[in-house]
């Protein structure tokens, strides 16, 4: 059914209709740029609408790139580089090398240069949508009806513009958990552009975001309390992998607070004054809050057109990535099904292939590699072992390894690595694989390939090692 | 437990355990399991229980078969050298499948002789281990570079004190080769001190006292071998190399193999200044030509002067002890020290290999069958003495296969096929598979995916590194039958892309995986458009979807910039105009091989000043679009003008 409705759209965009546009995108970021580009090369006449350009995104400042070259990835991995620097002064003092004097970190001058290049990106970003073909438009995009997007410019002027298709792409926002004093902590947006690196830094939350911050902020020297509510951080990961990284964090000189949350924030002559739920008070010059994000949804006026979301404001969409109403569909963060830039990528292009390619697409969320970039990284891809207990039918083998990395035994640093396959007895298939190491992501990319293609253990077994 | 734990993969960088030497975890963690680490030889996973169906875990006990224990010879196993082949067939044979093994190898010493040696072979003492080491090392001063883009500043500059490192990584070798020493001991393979001669097809004898063995297995390795000019004396092999006393000021390097550009980037690393001979007009024979050309151009931006063209004469000393090299081209002084890495020699002298009739190429490597096997049928060789491919995993899969054939009674032949290899120079290599040339001649129809790429790193670093990863395709089968990539981290991500490409997988499945970000690996996962397809059928090397630009068209365009008319027009300044027809006459009349090569490159266009052109092309982004669009358009039928136009345009890109 869904195949044939797709048929007759595709008729009507090769009439080019009535409407200003084939395609309005609603959200320039990793999804949004590349779902209009794609349709673009299918022939679509297209527009996209994005907010102003700032680092800290508000409900009227974003910029072409979205999170992921602005407040997320791109930004993240710099001062992870700038912290890395630090573990490898100190292994490189037992490799010989002599630093004498102090080591001087400046802060402002790798935000300087962070922001020089998400200016390249952000301009990169425009210039690919420009030679596209893709007409951009500044301003906050909102629905009118199904087929008509009002646009507030800058200047609080609004136009109107009407579209076959409407795809939203608005991505998500860090959000504070609501406790007294919230308004005195950041999230992970101001936490990339402060304006001193913190002393003494406070995390809240356990996920992928607040090990980061932490391992950034340790490495650039500052002293680091992370709280977060479960025995262990990373909450869906391989559990042995998790403790791995808990005990890498606090060998690097993180101090962990597992099962703890904050209750309460005030601010003194000291700094942020910080009160948790056992009783403890702690002074802290920033608070950072890794509690979670939230579907960029509020604003569009969706209700006008009748889309539905669901209970935490993310949008419902079908597997094609359609809404409740047929001609209007969403990708990415907003639709919060799996919030990574790769797979924003893979559902932007299956929705172009869908609705402008003639060829109906549904994007595979099998065997996503993901990377947690904490020193070291953590990188998996395919199912933990507790998740392949549940799913597998036969029994899981399960194959680790835990090494002191060559470089360790000079430096004496004292942090394993660990790797793990997990295989499925009866079929031999690698069900998933996990790192926690220097170059973890970069060594699991290749594995996906093989995973994503059910590679089994013994094709692993037969591959001759780099050495 | 932490040290046990190391054991496995000791010699390796982090990826070696994906492959069999993953260790055995127990369901039961014992206090102070170490015992089972060290005693772990195979791949016996844990075996974690279903919920619905829980069973007994595997037996851990290998079935033995195969091996006799009939009296009639000491051992089932006599191997001859410790290195990694050896200990690997001794320690399966042995573990594995019962075989009572027992293997010889000479006295410890950094520096390989006729009479000295040591457990753990090449890899351990003079190879992959220290070199590995020490190119850790002497990496750090480009880190250090890098940190100042990152905000970090020093109030000295960071100085480098040889001795202490040459110290620890000696008292490294020493721990390495007692860990040897226990996993034979603890395989139950008994080890003989001595050098082992061959007496006859079922005898050794080891410094005099003889032993018998139904099977010897020789695996004595390779050793640096250089020509025999005057002055060789002064020379130092890559062993004497990795064992300085004291760092070299001014060194030169005679060799354009892996060894050669990894003791480069070494000395490099530590700021000696680096001369590098070599005879031909490019590093790296037999790899990817673009990979060549690649490393060439990063190790000359970091700093080592290349030769190109010159074979070595003569090296004398002078009176202030100082070396000097004399080529074929031209004699340069000054060397505080000359190396040469110009080959290496299988080890089969004093084996007494003639007189029992085993048979050896004019090389001196020992000829064996698939199975390893000599023209003696009961002497085996494995590794580098058999000189098939000297890599230390290679050796490991070798001897492992030879014990399962011999004492395991499955033959087994090692596979050769998609095996990887990694170059550690800096920037690094890794590779699987074909290169460009090879696959167009073995399947014809190709398609080469590149990227060529400033990492994220380098923007913030402002050096000027670069990453060139590759992806080929047979065009018929669309199966990935090679990759190569050159920069910070290739090894490793070529070792997850290894699985891939000896899975036989295709550029669809390679598609079809999501990517990691963000990460340099990821790039290989997102290569959309083929950069080339090579066809054997046309005479057009190249696929061009754009339009061509028309000859009447591009004749404008040169028209116009010769008058300056166009320029001028649009207010470019007057020595911006000399740089555009400077390039323009650089891309139409030089040789695009000169331009290619980048040591030749770097010497007679190093007058291009690109930035000014990367300036005048970023202010008029369309007319440089219509030039370069023009250009390649135009030479699409010259493969070579083409790659050597996106190496220049690349260039610009990094200033604009």
């Amino acid at each position: 059914m869904a195949r044939k409705m797709l048929k007759d759209e595709d008729m009507a965009v090769a009439d080019g209709g009535s409407y200003d546009y084939d395609l309005f995108v609603i959200g320039a970021g990793s999804g949004g740029v590349r779902g209009s580009r794609t349709s673009a090369s299918f022939g679509a006449k297209v527009a996209i609408c994005e907010l102003p350009f700032n680092p800290i995104s508000s409900d009227w400042q974003g910029g072409h790139g979205g999170t992921c070259v602005i407040r997320g990835c791109v930004p993240k991995k710099i001062m992870v580089y700038g912290a890395s620097f630090w573990g490898e002064f100190e292994d490189s003092k037992n490799f010989g090398w002599e630093i004498n004097g102090d080591i001087n970190f400046n802060w402002k001058k790798l935000l300087e240069n962070k922001t020089q290049e998400i200016v390249r990106l952000n301009g990169v970003y425009q210039r690919i949508l420009g030679n596209s073909g893709v007409t951009m438009i500044e301003g906050a995009g909102s629905l009118v009806d199904a087929h008509t997007v009002e646009v507030t410019k800058p200047d609080s002027s609004k136009q109107r513009y009407t579209a076959k298709h409407i795809l939203i792409a608005t991505g998500s926002r860090a959000q504070r958990v609501n406790i007294p004093g919230k308004e005195l902590a950041i999230t992970s947006d101001e936490a990339l552009s402060l304006e001193e690196v913190p002393k003494r830094a406070i995390i809240l939350g356990g996920g992928y975001i607040a090990v980061e911050f932490a391992s950034i902020w340790k490495g650039m020297g500052a002293e680091v309390d992370l709280f977060y509510r479960k025995e262990l951080p990373l909450r869906g990961f391989d559990d042995e992998m998790r403790a791995i990284v808990a005990s890498n964090l606090q060998g690097r000189g993180i101090r962990l607070h597992p099962g703890t949350n904050l209750s309460e924030l005030s601010k003194t002559a000291d700094g942020i004054k910080v009160v948790t739920d056992k009783g403890q008070e702690l002074i802290a010059d920033v608070v950072l809050f890794a509690t979670g994000r939230k579907p960029n949804s509020q604003r569009l006026n969706l209700e006008a057109a009748g889309v539905e979301i669901d209970q935490i404001g993310a949008i419902k969409v079908d597997e094609y990535s359609r809404t409740s109403i047929p001609n209007i569909w969403a990708v990415g963060d907003v639709t919060n099904r799996i919030n990574l830039t790769p797979v924003a990528l893979m559902e932007a292009t299956c929705f172009s292939k869908t609705v402008f390619g003639g060829q109906p697409t549904k994007p595979d969320y099998r065997d996503v590699p993901c990377a947690v970039f904490s020193i070291p990284p953590l990188s998996v891809v395919g199912l933990s072992e507790q998740q392949a207990l549940e799913e597998a039918k036969s029994d899981v083998l399960v194959y680790t390894s835990s090494f002191n990395p060559m470089k360790n035994s000079i430096s004496k640093r004292q942090e394993k690595t660990i790797m793990k396959l997990v295989v499925d007895s009866e079929t031999d298939r690698v069900l998933g694989a996990s790192m926690c190491g220097p170059d973890a992501p970069e060594i699991i990319q290749g594995m996906a390939i093989a995973l994503k293609c059910g590679a089994t253990k013994a094709v692993f077994d037969s591959t001759v090692r780099g050495h | 437990m932490a040290t046990a734990a190391t054991l496995p993969s000791s010699c390796s960088s982090t990826f070696q355990t994906l492959s069999h030497t993953f260790s055995l975890r127990l369901p039961l963690r014992l206090g102070g399991s170490s015992f089972h680490h060290l005693t772990s030889l195979a791949a016996f996973p844990r075996l974690a229980h279903s919920p619905l169906l829980a069973r007994h875990p595997i037996s851990a006990s290998a079935e033995r078969n195969g091996s006799s224990s009939d009296g009639e010879y000491d051992y089932d196993l006599f191997t001859i050298g410790a290195g990694s082949g050896g200990v690997r067939a001794s320690r399966f044979a042995s573990t594995l499948y019962g075989a009572r093994a027992a293997i010889c190898e000479m006295p410890f010493a950094t520096v390989a002789s006729d009479d000295l040696g040591g457990v753990g072979g090449t890899c351990v003492l003079r190879g992959c281990v220290p070199k590995k080491l020490l190119v850790y090392g002497s990496k750090y001063s480009h880190e250090f570079k890098e940190s100042h883009g990152f905000g970090w500043t020093y109030e000295a500059d960071p100085k480098h004190d040889w001795s202490s490192l040459i110290g620890d990584k000696n008292t490294e070798l020493q721990r390495l080769v007692g860990i040897y020493k226990s996993i034979l001991n603890n395989s139950g393979v008994t080890l003989i001190e001595g050098h082992g001669k061959i007496v006859d097809p079922h005898t050794v004898s080891v410094d005099g006292k003889v032993y018998t063995a139904k099977n010897i297995l020789i695996a004595v390795g390779g050793r640096p071998s250089m020509p025999n000019i005057p002055g060789i004396e002064h020379v130092i092999d890559s062993d004497v190399a990795l064992d300085l006393p004291s760092k070299p000021e001014k060194i030169a390097i005679v060799g354009g193999g892996y060894i050669a550009l990894e003791f480069a980037g070494i000395f490099n690393g530590l700021k000696s200044e680096v001369h590098v001979f070599i005879r031909q007009n490019k590093v790296l024979r037999g790899f990817d030509e673009e990979v060549r050309d690649f490393i060439a151009e990063q190790m000359s931006l970091r700093g080592i002067t290349f030769h190109t063209e010159q074979s070595p004469q003569a090296i004398s000393k002078s009176s202030d002890g100082l070396l000097s090299l004399q080529t074929n081209k031209e004699t340069i002084g000054g060397f505080t020290h000359v190396m040469f890495a110009t080959g290496r020699r299988p080890n089969t002298k004093n084996l007494g290999l003639d007189e029992v009739g085993v048979r050896m190429d004019k090389h001196g490597a020992i000829v064996v069958d698939e199975y390893s096997r000599t023209s003696v049928d009961s002497i085996w060789a494995v590794g580098d003495v058999t000189d098939r491919a000297n890599l230390t995993p290679v050796a490991l899969m070798e001897g492992g296969a030879f014990a399962k054939t011999v004492f395991g009674g499955e033959s087994t032949k090692p596979d050769y096929r998609a095996v990887p290899s990694a170059v550690f120079s800096q920037p690094p290599i890794g590779q699987v598979g074909l290169s460009e040339e090879q696959a167009i001649e073995e399947y014809g129809d190709v398609d080469v995916y590149t990227a060529n790429f400033r990492p994220l790193r380098a923007t913030l670093s402002g050096l000027p590194d670069r990453v060139l990863m590759k992806l080929i395709v047979c065009a018929s089968t669309n199966k990935v039958v090679g990759v190569h990539m050159c920069g910070e981290d290739a090894p490793e991500i070529i070792q997850g892309i290894a699985i891939a490409v000896k899975a036989g997988l295709t550029k669809q499945d390679f598609d079809a995986t999501i990517g990691i970000h963000p990460t340099s690996a990821e790039e290989f996962v997102t290569m959309r458009n083929a950069t080339r397809k090579v066809r054997r059928s046309t005479t057009d090397e190249v696929e061009s979807k754009d339009m061509p630009v028309s000859t009447a068209q591009y004749s404008s365009i040169v028209v116009a910039l010769s008058e300056g008319n166009t320029l001028r027009e649009q207010h470019f300044c007057s020595d911006c105009l000399v740089e555009i027809r400077q390039l323009v006459n650089l891309l139409l009349h030089s040789q695009p091989e000169n331009f290619m090569n980048a040591v030749i490159r770097m010497k007679n266009y190093g007058s291009l000043h690109y930035k000014k052109v990367a300036i005048v092309c970023d202010k008029y982004k369309d007319f440089a679009d219509v030039l370069f669009g023009s250009l390649s358009n135009l030479n699409t039928k010259q493969n070579a003008r083409k790659r050597s136009m996106d190496v220049l345009k690349r260039r610009l890109e990094d200033f604009s």
